[in-house]
């Protein structure tokens, strides 16, 4: 058990890095595309370059977003609910995961 | 503490917030804990509008049309904060994991500058998303 924590140090540090250059273009599709009707919206999210860097944003974030939220829960929750809570942010998060995974074959890889 | 079977279950804990003196360095550790939460329960739904998206308009309608009304608007601008925050916050502890930053007045004043620098880009984001929509 000892040595587990450094392996999620690493990961925590190295999807932050990941989500740098994503945060950005999240931010600036979030400008560019303020206007957009569905039809608009949907044709640009159906081209793979932007499906596809867009789930990884989801992907990644959740993903970093757990480990960050198992350290809330450990630090304030001493229960049997911190082991729930734990479960918990897991099965979110591979909800998440699933939920971008199938909307980029929906989108661009799927007749 | 009982042992526990998870991996995350038996690690150092952090200080609890009552034994803190109140600084700027701390309120953004606190507000980047805040957000984090946030961003986590956000990115979430994120992903509910992404494949309402990719189902189509009857899906997406119901969540395009509650993003434009007022309470929808709040929750996106306070995701965009949340996100802008935890970025630029997050580049400063990248910076400390570097090994350097941590002079106490450098310290304080990065924390100033990334509550400014999120709430001004924010605020540049919604100008110009709005602008982009011609006007309200």
């Amino acid at each position: 058990m000892a040595h587990k924590g450094t392996g999620t140090f690493v990961m925590q540090r190295a999807s932050a890095v990941l989500l740098v250059p994503l945060v950005i273009w999240f931010l600036v599709s979030v400008v560019s595309h303020a206007g957009d009707s569905f039809v608009e919206m949907k044709t640009w999210l159906s081209n793979p370059l932007v499906s596809i860097p867009f789930a990884a944003f989801v992907i990644i974030g959740s993903f970093h977003g757990r480990i960050g939220l198992s350290e809330v829960i450990v630090d304030y929750i001493h229960s049997w609910l911190r082991d729930v809570l734990l479960i918990l942010s897991w099965i979110v998060t591979l909800g998440v995961w699933a939920l971008a995974v199938w909307s980029v074959y929906q989108l661009s890889f799927a007749g | 503490m009982a042992a526990s079977p998870l991996p995350h279950a038996d690690k150092p804990l952090s200080p609890h917030l009552q034994i803190w003196r109140f600084t700027v360095t701390m309120a953004a550790s606190i507000t980047h804990r805040g957000t984090g939460v946030a961003l986590y329960a956000g990115t979430a739904l994120l992903a509910f509008w992404l494949i309402a998206v990719a189902q189509g308009p009857g899906f997406f309608y119901p969540i395009g049309g509650f993003l434009t009304s007022l309470p929808g608007m709040a929750i996106l601008g306070g995701y965009i904060w949340a996100l802008s925050f935890h970025l630029m916050n997050g580049l400063r502890y990248l910076y400390w994991d570097s090994g350097r930053g941590f002079d106490p007045k450098m310290a304080r004043m990065t924390s100033w500058l990334v509550y400014v620098g999120s709430i001004a880009l924010t605020a540049l984001i919604f100008f110009l998303g709005y602008s982009a929509r011609g006007g309200v």
